[in-house]
């Protein structure tokens, strides 16, 4: 699948936008009398690779959509770029852990639906998707297909695939490997990173797989749980490409992730 | 197998009615054969025909205007959620009235004539018809909303790609059901207030004791009944192909 994508990249289309870094500075977010998210202050760098963690509960999903502008926070704030977040923008694309595909629609018209919404006429938009679906691997008999006939794993490509159409600088995934069975996931996930270090884009994860977590990122943001605060900040000093090493047999590997796991354990 | 055993029920159905007829239950209903004649007899003189085109004319007028008011009330009720709140309270006293009851009320402000008829059809259907549409926008999954807001969607586009196409399945089961409600409806305002159309057939057989032509009556509005459910559902199929 991965030699798949990489010989479809080579006629790849406009370069993709520059990276932006994403400012988090003292948010805080209660949902009546819960307190969700007390005073997060966190830094993504441009053309980071980020990863959220922590117990349920933690508001770790709350803070992606307050960066996705989804849900607007009650103290604090939220820069991409150098806009600062009160709405859904252009810099953003969000891809949902329960797909959140048109059932009604064709693979084509889903991953269309982005392009559509920002007003791209339809030739152009056509063009774009096909693009997209075989940037993720899907090029060929899908573009057609309903959702409904697909596996999870290939509607949650759909679902990429559609965030990516748009060009956005900043990539939000809630939890977007959770519903998918491991061997799917394992090789979405080298999909993923290799289509990452091609397309330079920020990418925020939100995680409950402690070896997702480190597999993927450059740094793992530890969230306490309720009220969510951030805990602690992890560097994975991993070397990249890590999907073309068996970087998950390494013992480095081992060690992170225990690392990590002796930090969640505390906190449950 | 599932055609074989409708087509066994329909032939036990039929030997139950012969048997019947003969016992006799009433030396009044008539045989499967008698009523069979009777519908061809009906037919052939040009009676059932002219019966049914004023009664369908009474059912589209109704129905139509059920469809055009319901389904639009009912989108709007589903959106705007403090009118769905409000309009779904008389919605349901409405599905709850014995339809019949307004009858009296229906003559008195139209008079006797088809578009009273029409106007009957519309209150049995109507209710239905906008439940459903207004339940079919309830049931339009938040994520798929929420997705469409990711991408900053406009309140059309929101509208027209993701709520109404939501919301499709359940409104054309409300037209099935609102269709069936129809017939039932235009049967009810025939016999009871406005003689025109199939009810005027049913009630002037029945009165001259020709059963075998009021059951043949009887029939053929079922079928009708029967053919337009049938090729509502096949509509339905054809427009909700993405369904597993």
């Amino acid at each position: 699948m991965a030699a798949v994508m990489s010989a479809q990249m080579r006629d790849a289309e406009a370069p993709s936008a520059e990276p932006v870094g994403i400012a988090i500075e003292g948010v805080s977010k209660a949902f009546g009398p819960v307190q969700a998210l007390v005073d997060i202050d966190v830094n993504v760098r441009a053309g980071e690779f980020l990863s959220l963690i922590g117990p349920s509960g933690c508001g770790k999903t709350t803070l992606l959509k307050a960066i996705a502008g989804l849900m607007p926070v009650d103290a604090g704030r939220v820069v991409v770029g150098d806009r600062v977040v009160s709405g859904p923008g252009r810099e953003c694309s969000v891809v949902f852990q329960d797909f959140a595909l048109l059932p009604w629609a064709t693979v084509q018209s889903n991953v269309e639906f982005g392009l559509l919404l920002r007003g791209v006429p339809a030739p152009e938009r056509a063009a774009t998707a096909r693009r997209a679906i075989a940037k993720v691997g899907l090029a060929g008999s899908f573009e057609q297909a309903y959702p409904a006939q697909l596996s999870g794993g290939m509607q949650q490509r759909v679902g990429l695939a559609r965030a990516l159409a748009v060009n956005p600088q900043v990539l939000l995934m809630d939890e977007p490997f959770a519903s998918i069975d491991e061997q799917t996931r394992r090789v979405f996930q080298d999909d993923l990173l290799s289509l990452w270090s091609k397309e330079r884009k920020t990418v925020v994860l939100v995680t409950h797989s402690m070896e997702e977590a480190i597999y993927m990122s450059d740094r793992v943001v530890v969230l306490s749980p309720r009220p969510g605060r951030v805990h602690q900040v992890l560097e994975v000093p991993l070397p990249r490409p890590r999907e073309l090493r068996d970087v998950r047999a390494t013992a480095d590997f081992a060690r992170l992730v225990d690392g990590l796991w002796q930090i969640l354990r505390k906190l449950q | 197998m599932v055609l074989a055993l409708r087509g066994a029920s329909v032939v036990l159905f039929l030997i139950l009615w012969e048997w019947a007829a003969r016992v006799p239950v009433s030396f009044n209903f008539p045989t499967p054969w008698a009523t069979l004649v009777a519908l061809f007899a009906l037919l052939g003189s040009g009676a059932l025909i002219q019966a049914t085109l004023t009664s369908l004319q009474s059912l589209l007028l109704g129905f139509g205007a059920a469809v055009a008011i319901g389904v639009p009330l009912g989108l709007v009720m589903g959106v705007v959620r403090p009118i769905g709140r409000v309009a779904r309270i008389y919605l349901d006293l409405l599905i709850a009235l014995p339809t019949a009851a307004l009858i009296p009320l229906v003559i008195l402000s139209f008079g006797i004539n088809i578009v009273s008829s029409a106007v009957i059809v519309f209150v049995f259907s109507a209710p239905f018809i906008t439940m459903n549409a207004y339940g079919g926008v309830r049931d339009v999954r938040p994520r798929l909303v929420e997705m469409a807001r990711s991408f900053d969607v406009s309140w059309p586009l929101l509208f027209t790609r993701v709520i109404f196409p939501g919301a499709l399945p359940m409104i054309l089961a409300g037209m099935r059901l609102g269709l069936s409600r129809a017939f039932l409806g235009l049967i009810v305002a025939e016999l009871l207030l406005s003689p025109f159309g199939l009810g005027k057939l049913i009630m002037a057989s029945r009165s001259m004791f020709e059963h075998d032509r009021m059951f043949a009556t009887v029939a053929w509005t079922l079928l009708l009944a029967g053919l337009a459910l049938a090729a509502l559902a096949r509509l339905e199929t054809r427009m909700l192909r993405w369904r597993p």
